[in-house]
């Protein structure tokens, strides 16, 4: 162990081992839920699951901007009950949350009830056993649980993102525990989110989405991809969002679940067709918007603040490509939408040179 | 902080309620040694009324600044 946040932690396992999670909680280094203890075997095998030195700084974590090395995300991703074959995925989630385009501390820092959601893409997401069926979004999968989990707790102690402090979310989100899914390739009738953005099929990408938890799309009648697609588009369009109102940085994912994705597709609709869809259709009429407080508070482009017909319907996201498209769940006819944090943009990392070598 | 290098009166403005927020963002960055001006939380809603009062808050603790230089 080299850093002195790893000495502080070593010597706190020497205690007995009943106090030990006691211990972790009165100095805030855990989420409040029972962990695995981080001890220097365990810390160390744990690196040995990626391609990565130890001592690496990936960049300072706001909002305490603190050295994120990766052993420390290395401490984190074990008392986060991780495998270490996740360990690549974390690193690079982390890579991509540091990237100035995500702006961490926005996410981190605002009052708004926002998470990095990680989004597995490609082969390594079936290697460590990602779930993207019934429930992925949780609870009861070891690798989206544990991975989830383990970038909020770096989130936490790396960064210094403790709830009232650096974390100043009014009212916090479940999502912010552990918010981390893949997606459901067998059951998209599109190309993989990861080659929508340009990579390669059979690379693994994480992406990261600066997000609220999802937001519920029921419709059990719907037979076409227009029917479906404006209960998305719907969902996505509410007076209390924090989406539309800063126009250039709001973005929306929309999640389908397997059976909405069918019938969309089965309609004739591309993943392009999906966003377009809804890029055209999540918005609201310019008097509409007037009924809201945030009305007081827009960031909009020039074009949008001349418009003066009340019944003209304005975007919510300023282009087609801010629409992210995936497929995700088990049966059923339910689909989602997570709204962004409106001062961040999803960045994605490949794994490619993160993975050990087979 | 470059400026406040530079001979330029420079601090933070936060509201109460950011208070330790900054302090932590300040720690970090090595901006310990600037002035921190604290006005009333919270900033969203308020009627003219409240903005002025913040205001006034925020010139009280800036003119105490200046006038200790």
């Amino acid at each position: 162990m080299t850093h002195a946040v790893s000495e502080a932690v070593e010597a706190t396992l020497t205690l007995p081992e009943e106090d030990v999670y006691a211990e972790f909680c009165r100095r805030e280094w855990c989420d409040g839920l029972p962990f695995v203890p981080p001890t220097p075997e365990r810390v160390r095998a744990m690196l040995a699951g990626a391609r990565a030195k130890a001592t690496e700084n990936l960049g300072v974590m706001p909002p305490l901007w603190r050295e994120c090395t990766v052993e420390k995300l290395a401490v984190n991703a074990v008392m986060a009950g991780c495998e270490p074959a996740y360990f690549p995925v974390i690193v690079a989630a982390v890579q991509a949350v540091l990237d100035p385009e995500f702006n961490l501390y926005g996410v981190q820092a605002t009052t708004h009830p926002v998470a990095p959601l990680v989004i597995v893409s490609g082969p390594y997401a079936r290697t460590i056993g990602m779930h993207a069926g019934h429930g992925l979004f949780g609870p009861g999968f070891r690798a989206n649980a544990t991975i989830g989990r383990a970038i909020r707790l770096i989130l936490m102690n790396v960064g210094g993102g403790w709830p009232g402090r650096g974390d100043m979310a009014t009212q916090g989100s479940p999502a912010k525990f552990a918010y981390a899914i893949a997606e459901r390739v067998d059951a998209s009738p599109w190309e993989s989110l990861h080659v929508a953005l340009g990579f390669e099929a059979d690379q693994s990408v994480v992406t990261v989405f600066g997000g609220e938890g999802p937001h519920n799309v029921n419709d059990h009648v719907s037979t076409t991809a227009p029917g479906i697609l404006n209960n998305v588009a719907d969902v996505a369009t509410t007076l209390g969002s924090n989406v539309g109102w800063y126009l250039s940085q709001s973005q929306l994912l929309v999640v389908l679940g397997p059976e909405h994705a069918a019938t969309i597709a089965a309609d004739g609709f591309s993943r392009a067709d999906v966003q377009r869809f809804v890029f055209e259709h999540a918005r609201m009429p310019l008097g509409r918007m007037k009924l809201g407080g945030m009305w007081d508070m827009r960031d909009w482009p020039p074009w949008m603040t001349k418009v003066t017909d009340e019944t003209a319907r304005l975007p919510r996201v300023p282009a087609v490509e801010d629409v992210y498209v995936m497929v995700g769940g088990g049966s059923g006819k339910h689909s989602c939408v997570v709204p962004n944090c409106t001062f961040s943009r999803a960045v994605s990392r490949p794994l490619d040179r993160l993975l050990p070598a087979s | 902080m470059e400026l406040a290098r530079a001979g330029t009166p420079a601090g933070l403005i936060t509201t109460t309620v950011f208070q330790r927020l900054a302090l932590g963002e300040m720690a970090a960055l090595g901006a310990t040694g600037l002035p921190l001006l604290v006005i009333q939380h919270p900033l969203g809603g308020e009627p003219p009324e409240g903005v002025s009062r913040r205001v006034e808050q925020a010139v009280e603790q800036l003119g105490a600044m200046l006038g200790g230089r």
